[in-house]
């Protein structure tokens, strides 16, 4: 039966441990009761069928006691419902002081969060809704495993629903109004986001991902150099995004480019990787390479390919090639990015206009 | 006036056959303005039927196209924003002009003045005026449906429904609103019948169970539909003139449309139960031949669900951004309600114990009815408890649960009193074996169909998704496929039932061997119901006797199994227990 | 006369005349319970909502008509009286008391109902309604005082005071007195200043008001038609004493008119009878 869906579905949170032991308990103690039920009343529809007990039938009218223990035990089978339940609840709507703490931002039909230390990515929704900037900066919400995470939700239009049922975590976004939900992952691994408060056409495709990821890789997120999984590019917000900007700025794309006409390295995989170069000389390709290779272009030249790389000293301050490193960092395989019209061609730049990005398959 | 009965049963031998009455209520006039222009309750209740099946049919094509819809997990058949019409349509039809007239409207109309010895409701021209009113709303929301239908799920939240939605909200809305005045209007009616218009004899501890049921019904109709009324209106002011008070980009709160909505539209889902509870106390009393277990339990339990289920509208909202201390209120009240619905199950199955049943169709929908019932009930504990509420709200787990309580329990109880008391109302027996046949069929083509969207929702799998993920096809494309079933088991009434009425055997005046006084009259019944004002001497249930409400023996009960035999009453003792030596009859 | 024949009062479905009587009175009093709750929601929002924004509520209650209010409520309070008179003179089988009641009564409800009337000109004319006519004229008031041309420099609190001062006492002010009132109430104050009065929630209240006030003049005028009724068939004799209870069905109606309305008088009107703009 492997086509079926698991039995539980995966848990990746303590409320989810939390959830499911209460869900368990009612589903026991309710299946015992039902099925009881049950059982006396296809005992009841086979032992007193007219073919077997014909004619008369005792007058009873009720029993006080019956009536009274009916009443009461039941009352306090759902009262341990009750108190178990708000235990649970107390504990999902409570967040601890030192959660982590994200934004998200609903708004038809996409999901917007923002990290404290400035990241912003889009944790999916329908692409076509959505502009080039906003499509470029579709990913998965990475949280890291062990530690509390608040979500501070709020909506730019109607009322949408942050759920991700892996944590059995869910709330409404309203607008004009903050609402929190927490959870602190306990598994590794990308579950489900839903919107489960209808809010129109798309309210379906409102969906994405949440990434949990291990700390150190959380941290690496926070950096900007670790790209939020999925995504082709770094996350708005973050070092390695702004180092993208300045790489288009700077028209650094026009020649490192994945393209056949290009007339510099590729820059994808770059860091960390042995780069030969021209005097049959390898280096590794780390932060300081990077730096004086924008700086100095032509004291390291490539095997295979021609120094006319302009120095950009005096053009990038420090912060802004730190920003590039990052970026370079961040680029793996196929992720460099051609012009857009979100970056125009500046004045006196190569003329040779680059094909437009394909939409980002950042769906899930 | 007052007499004092010293025996039970005035007479020792059954009621005569009441001669075929001639005029009846049917045959008096056949003129379609006779039927347009009736204040005859029956007509009437009639007139209800054959509009609210129309609505059924309607709202299940759009169930039917939600359904298949769901086949693939990219949508199967129809693009985004045709299924959310299709699944709003689906709600606004089968809960504002289905559900809720369903029985109070057609069968309260029919039996509530029989059933109480009455010639007619309190109002007959406010009982007429209500179904032109239900009609105009049933008008608007079809116009809704012409002009595009409208998008916005039957809960309505704003800003989407006032502000985002480019449907045609208004006339939707405006149609759930006219509409609730006739459910208003109806619940005045019965509930001030009930009150005046009661038989001598008939007091409140004698009422059938039905009557008791309508009663609490009719408490939230008058109570609750209002507060929705004047809710629609504000949502409609703010619609068209963009002026309102729950738009939240002048300081409105969204959050208190919901409050208000679910004030009503909480207390409507027992509008929609309670009269379902009261047919099944009906017919398993008649076809178990027994005596109601815990008449006063059943009798209040009604009332108690109506009266607390005013108070706990806000557990729709547990993650709605209401506050920890309201949300562990209204989740004490939720398990308060369960109480007394679990006392109604107790009640009817031990009804069940040593009694003489027969499972003709009626009985067997009765017990499909508790069998659903029971899990819906049940499955509510989930989502009243606020720690499982986090993850199951607002999924199919939700879905599923309101659909064994609505349709496992309410259309149930519909069926079973359609197939009760249709001899009665048309004069006519239908097909016993296909009626026992279909009943089955829609009991399990209901489990087929719902169980696998408990476990959907289970699984986090949201309502409202035209898309979801693949792994969740299997179950949707289950239920589908019990859908089917259940689509072909209601079809399956509408051809029997309609052949009865071509050339089905003429039904004699009580065809079940039931207690009521609304089967002391002739089937179908004459105009004004009753020749003589009936005089009640004990109340409804007395099966093991065998004696109606007028104290008169019962004819011979329907076959299975033998006739119950009429020589086995001859000798019976008295009864034992608290039965009234002196029956007092009050004017 | 046949109207006063048992029979001809009695319906077909009752049995006695007592029960129609007392089925008919608390068919009413349903109906009654079922409007206190269609006005309930109305005031349980009125009251989330004041309790939200207390001084906005103040200040947009402030600028209603009080004095129009007043004389409408004696009006009220008064028509209830006369419709009471009326039943004592339908039960006294006084046919000519009777219609000169119910006369009374009806004049006044119009009469309600005209000053009513007038005072929803005199808002209209001052603009003071909820949605873009309330819009524009704060942005026009605002405007006054922070031009969005670059070139032109903002008033200062005293002369922005003097300008709207003068506005107000020419023949064709520019500016309602509330708008210009509203900003300068509100000058060079942000959004989160506890006392910013807030635009939007001073329309919140005129949504409350125009709701209310116009869901109970609908219910005035199904009054008044009721009473047109009623003497009609007071006119034609139709209303024996022994079913005086018709006149009494509907005076319960009317009373409960006069009840909310003596509800919606001190949320609407009196809410803001204490409001000194201090600026």
């Amino acid at each position: 039966m492997s086509f079926l869906p698991s039995f539980i579905p995966e848990r990746a949170s303590i409320l989810a441990d939390r959830f499911e032991a209460l869900f368990w308990y009612i589903t026991l103690t309710t299946a015992t009761v039902g099925l009881l039920i049950y059982i006396f009343i296809i005992y009841c529809c086979i032992r007193y069928r007219r073919s077997r007990s014909p004619g008369t039938t005792p007058r009873i009218l009720g029993s006080h006691r019956l009536e009274i223990a009916w009443t009461i035990i039941p009352t306090i089978v759902f009262f341990t419902f009750y108190g178990w339940g708000v235990a649970v609840y107390n504990y999902a709507f409570h967040p601890p002081e030192d959660a982590l703490e994200i934004f998200v931002i609903g708004k038809q039909w996409m999901w917007k969060a923002q990290y404290p230390s400035g990241q912003r990515v889009i944790i999916g929704g329908n692409p076509a809704n959505m502009t080039e900037a906003e499509r470029a900066s579709i990913g998965k919400l990475v949280v890291p495993l062990g530690r509390p995470v608040k979500l501070t939700l709020t909506s730019e239009d109607v009322i949408h629903n942050f759920g991700i049922p892996a944590f059995r975590s869910k709330m409404d976004v309203l607008p004009g109004r903050y609402t929190t939900s927490w959870f602190e992952a306990t598994k590794l691994g990308e579950y489900h986001v839903f919107c489960d408060q209808y809010c129109g056409t798309w309210h379906s495709l409102m969906v994405g991902k949440v990434h949990v990821v291990t700390p150190e890789e959380f941290e690496e997120f926070l950096l900007g150099a670790r790209s939020s999984q999925g995504s082709e590019n770094p996350v708005d917000g973050s070092l390695a995004f702004q180092g993208r900007q300045l790489f288009m700025k700077l028209q650094c794309s026009t020649c490192h480019t994945a393209k056949p006409s290009a007339r510099a390295p590729v820059l994808e995989g770059l860091y960390g990787s042995k780069v030969h170069l021209k005097g049959n000389r390898t280096e590794i390709a780390d932060e300081q390479y990077i730096i004086e290779s924008i700086l100095k272009p032509r004291a390291k030249v490539v095997e295979g390919w021609e120094p006319i790389m302009p120095s950009y000293e005096g053009q990038v301050t420090a912060e802004d090639l730190a920003a590039l490193v990052q970026y370079i960092r961040s680029l793996k395989r196929g992720t460099t990015l051609d012009r857009t019209e979100d970056f125009p061609v500046p004045v006196g730049a190569p003329t040779e206009r680059p094909e437009p990005i394909s939409p980002v398959k950042g769906k899930n | 006036m007052s007499a004092v009965l010293t025996r039970w049963g005035l007479s020792t031998t059954p009621p005569p056959e009441p001669p075929p009455a001639e005029p009846n209520y049917l045959n008096h006039n056949y003129s379609i303005w006779s039927w347009l222009f009736t204040t005859d309750h029956k007509r009437i209740g009639i007139l209800y039927l054959i509009s609210i099946t129309l609505f059924f049919v309607g709202g299940g094509i759009a169930a039917g196209v939600v359904r298949l819809n769901l086949l693939a997990p990219n949508g199967a058949i129809v693009t985004e924003d045709v299924y959310n019409r299709a699944f709003t349509a689906h709600g606004v039809l089968m809960l504002f002009f289905f559900l809720i007239p369903a029985v109070p409207a057609v069968f309260g109309n029919f039996f509530i003045p029989m059933m109480i010895g009455a010639k007619d409701l309190a109002f007959p021209k406010l009982n007429l005026a209500s179904w032109y009113v239900f009609m105009l709303g049933a008008a608007c929301a079809a116009w809704s449906v012409l002009v595009g239908g409208i998008d916005t799920g039957w809960t309505l939240y704003p800003p989407y429904s006032t502000r985002a939605s480019q449907a045609s909200v208004v006339p939707g809305v405006l149609g759930a609103f006219i509409a609730g005045f006739s459910s208003i209007m109806t619940g005045l009616n019965i509930m001030v019948t009930i009150h005046k218009m009661r038989a001598p004899g008939l007091t409140w501890n004698r009422l059938p169970l039905f009557v008791w049921a309508l009663y609490a019904t009719s408490l939230i109709q008058l109570l609750a539909t209002p507060v929705l009324g004047i809710t629609l209106v504000l949502l409609m002011v703010e619609r068209m003139w963009g002026v309102g008070i729950f738009d939240p980009s002048i300081g409105g709160d969204p959050v208190l449309f919901q409050h208000l909505f679910w004030f009503y539209s909480h207390p409507a889902v027992y509008i929609m139960i309670l009269p379902g509870m009261g047919v099944i106390s009906e017919v398993i009393t008649c076809f178990s031949r027994k005596n109601i277990f815990g008449y006063a339990a059943v009798a209040w339990s009604s009332v108690g669900i109506a009266v607390v289920g005013f108070l706990l509208w806000a557990h729709h909202m547990f993650v709605a951004g209401i506050s920890f201390y309201a949300a562990i209120l209204f989740s004490f009240l939720s398990m308060l309600v369960a109480v007394p619905s679990a006392i109604k199950v107790f009640n009817w199955t031990a009804t069940l114990y040593r009694g003489s049943i027969t499972f003709q169709a009626p009985m067997i929908f009765a017990l499909g009815f508790i069998f659903l019932f029971i899990i819906g009930g049940l499955t509510g504990l989930y989502l009243a408890t606020l720690g499982t509420d986090i993850h199951l709200h607002d999924t199919y787990f939700v879905v599923a649960h309101f659909h064994f309580v609505m349709v496992g329990g309410m259309v149930m109880a519909y069926f079973a009193a359609l197939h009760y008391w249709w001899p009665k109302m048309f004069g006519r027996m239908y097909s016993d074996w296909w009626s026992r046949l279909a009943a089955m069929i829609i009991i399990v083509g209901f489990f087929l169909t719902f169980i696998p969207q408990f476990i959907m929702g289970y699984h986090g799998m949201p309502r409202r998704y035209p898309n979801y993920p693949a792994n969740l096809q299997i179950l949707n494309v289950m239920s589908t496929a019990g859908g089917s079933i259940l689509g072909l088991g209601y079809l399956m009434p509408a051809i029997y039932l309609t052949l009865s009425l071509i050339n089905g055997p003429k039904a004699s005046s009580n065809p079940w061997s039931a207690t009521g006084l609304e089967w002391q009259t002739p089937s179908p019944p004459s105009i004004h119901n009753f020749e003589e004002t009936p005089i009640v001497v004990c109340g409804p249930y007395e099966y093991a006797i065998g004696v109606d409400q007028m104290g008169r023996p019962l004819p011979e009960g329907p076959g299975e199994g033998g006739p119950i035999d009429p020589a086995s009453h001859a000798g019976h003792p008295y009864p034992a227990g608290p039965v009234p030596k002196e029956t007092e009859v009050v004017g | 006369m046949a109207a006063s024949t048992h029979t001809s009062v009695l319906k077909h479905h009752f049995d006695r005349l007592d029960q129609q009587h007392a089925s008919e009175r608390l068919g009413m009093w349903m109906f009654l319970a079922t409007e206190v709750l269609f006005f309930s929601g109305l005031f349980g929002a009125y009251t989330v909502y004041r309790l939200y924004y207390p001084t906005e509520f103040e200040f947009a209650s402030s600028k209603l008509n009080r004095v129009i209010a007043t004389i409408n409520t004696l009006f009220l309070i008064t028509s209830s009286m006369t419709i009471t008179f009326g039943i004592r003179s339908a039960k006294l089988g006084d046919r000519s008391g009777l219609i000169r009641y119910l006369v009374l009564t009806l004049l006044l409800g119009t009469a309600f109902m005209v000053l009513k009337a007038f005072e929803y000109t005199a808002d209209y004319e001052e603009r003071y309604m909820p949605g873009t006519l309330f819009r524009s004229e704060y942005n026009a008031a605002f405007e006054a005082i922070f031009p969005t041309d670059p070139q032109q420099k903002p008033l200062s609190r005293e002369e922005a005071k003097l300008y709207f001062e003068k506005d107000a006492q020419s023949e064709h002010p520019k500016h309602q007195h509330w708008a210009a009132e509203l900003v300068l109430l509100n000058y060079r104050k942000s959004t989160a200043d506890p006392d910013y009065i807030d635009p939007g929630k001073v329309q919140l209240f005129l949504s409350f008001y125009y709701i209310m006030t116009g869901i109970h003049g609908i219910h005035i005028l199904a009054g008044l038609g009721c009473l047109i009724w009623l003497i009609i068939e007071a006119a034609r004799d139709a209303i024996p004493p022994e079913n005086y209870s018709t006149v009494e069905v509907v005076s319960l109606y009317w009373h409960l008119v006069d009840g909310i309305w003596l509800f919606l008088m001190p949320l609407l009107y009196l809410a803001g009878a204490g409001w000194v703009a201090t600026y």
